[in-house]
């Protein structure tokens, strides 16, 4: 069993999809249907590098972050009125975070490349967060843009040199795919919201920005995981059955993924 | 004034009696930080750290030392550096977050807190090594110590061998463990001018 435990596609991949399908499947008739996708996350870190905060590394705060989202998510859920403003902020609070969660890299910097790169950061996690935000009202939409993502960062991560990035995409692109598969099953859609959004897609920012700065990943691959989201909200056929959607938008978001996992295989290699 | 003379010789002669500290310098070219470590339970890898700092300090009469090593985890090298046709090499992937997380700690430091002697030479330093931010006691053990008097040409020159072990887990360093194991056994050989 520990043996078992111990196999990356396990740590990474099996037992955060089935943790997030039994969690899904015990809150899918409520409005924290998506906590799945921390519970997949969640999983994946307890089987790796287990929930140590001392000394607060950028890898860490990445996984308080991670915790503490889906609360912020919850929060924001409860208001009686999202509006725009509300995901502007939240965006700019997201890229604010990241920031924070890369402070010690950035000050190995000075001056103007500090200021230039910790704006990077910043512009680049509260526009990933802003477009994932705006899936909050489609489980499905939301649930192929969370596989997309999570793959791409997954596998960018492991290009980048990183098996703990590889293994944190992996996971959340479990949990999403347990959350499209749960809404397959149950033929209807499930609540997203905040909760889900802001929790997958501040999660994979946040992964693609690590495996830049404290791996091999090139800057310019970050831009090209955009189009995940926005792939998403391309026409699908409304009235066709959900699994044929789902499989359609499933489709969009891979063929968008695999737009940044190329350019990260095709970047040069250096030295 | 020459009693005065005379006062200011007799108050120093206790001090010109008492050996100073010597310092000594590494010299990078006839000195390593080497560690090994078991993989997948088959071999023993075996690394190095290209790029490091040291001096030392003894009091061979007070049998007292000190002995601070800087090392740049960026710098680790274990003979898979070249990626070829590869996406990365596994020194790579060692600089990554998952093992050293050399951009956000570029350094690995040890500075001593008790050198223990066996008549004029070294044999035990106990002291503190930081590694990813956490800071543990670690002992190196001084498996030979031997110095070269100074010539007309050169300075002393003192050099000798030093290992410890460390758990990696221990800093934080779980990534793989036990597929590559958590000890590793960490060695200093080395040789130092005197400054």
């Amino acid at each position: 069993m520990t043996t078992l435990l111990n196999h990356p596609a396990v740590q990474g991949g099996a037992a955060p999809l089935v943790i997030a399908l039994v969690v899904a499947a015990i809150f899918a008739r409520t409005r924290f249907a998506w906590i799945a996708i921390l519970a997949a996350y969640a999983t994946m870190v307890a089987l790796t590098t287990g929930f140590v905060f001392s000394p607060l590394t950028a890898g860490r705060k990445t996984i308080l972050v991670g915790l503490i989202a889906p609360i912020f998510g919850l929060v924001l859920d409860m208001l009686p009125r999202a509006s725009r403003i509300v995901v502007t902020a939240t965006s700019i609070a997201a890229g604010t975070v990241a920031i924070w969660i890369f402070m010690s890299i950035l000050h190995q910097r000075e001056g103007l490349a500090e200021v230039t790169m910790g704006a990077g950061i910043a512009l680049f996690v509260a526009i990933l967060v802003g477009l994932t935000l705006r899936l909050r009202n489609d489980g499905l939409r939301a649930g192929a843009a969370g596989l997309g993502l999570g793959l791409a960062t997954g596998i960018a991560g492991l290009l980048s040199a990183s098996i703990g990035y590889l293994l944190a995409g992996v996971s959340i692109a479990a949990g999403a795919g347990a959350l499209l598969l749960t809404q397959l099953l149950l033929s209807r859609k499930l609540a997203v919201g905040f909760l889900g959004t802001l929790t997958f897609g501040l999660l994979t920012a946040l992964f693609a920005l690590g495996s830049v700065l404290l791996a091999q990943l090139h800057w310019f691959v970050l831009p090209l995981l955009l189009l995940v989201p926005l792939a998403v909200t391309l026409r699908a056929p409304e009235k066709a059955p959900l699994i044929v959607r789902a499989a359609v938008l499933a489709a969009y978001a891979l063929i968008a993924a695999a737009v940044p996992i190329l350019a990260a295989w095709f970047a040069p290699r250096g030295p | 004034m020459q009693k005065a003379l005379a006062a200011l010789v007799l108050a120093a002669f206790p001090l010109a009696a008492t050996a100073a500290p010597e310092t000594f310098t590494l010299d990078p070219y006839h000195s390593s930080v080497l560690f090994a470590i078991d993989h997948l339970g088959l071999s023993t890898v075996h690394g190095r750290f290209d790029k490091f700092a040291g001096k030392f300090s003894l009091d061979r009469a007070a049998k007292k030392g000190d002995v601070e090593l800087t090392v740049d985890t960026a710098s680790v090298n274990t003979n898979d550096n070249d990626k070829g046709t590869r996406q990365r090499s596994r020194d790579d992937h060692l600089r990554s977050a998952d093992f050293f997380n050399a951009a956000e700690f570029p350094e690995m430091t040890y500075k001593s807190t008790n050198v223990v002697f066996a008549g004029d030479n070294p044999t035990t330093v106990e002291g503190n090594l930081t590694l990813l931010g956490v800071t543990k006691p670690v002992s190196l053990k001084i498996d030979r110590f031997k110095c070269n008097p100074a010539t007309a040409t050169a300075k002393e020159r003192c050099g000798g061998d030093g290992s410890g072990k460390i758990k990696r887990s221990d800093f934080g360093m779980s990534r793989g463990v036990p597929q590559i194991g958590d000890e590793l056994v960490l060695t200093v050989s080395f040789e130092a001018n005197k400054d």
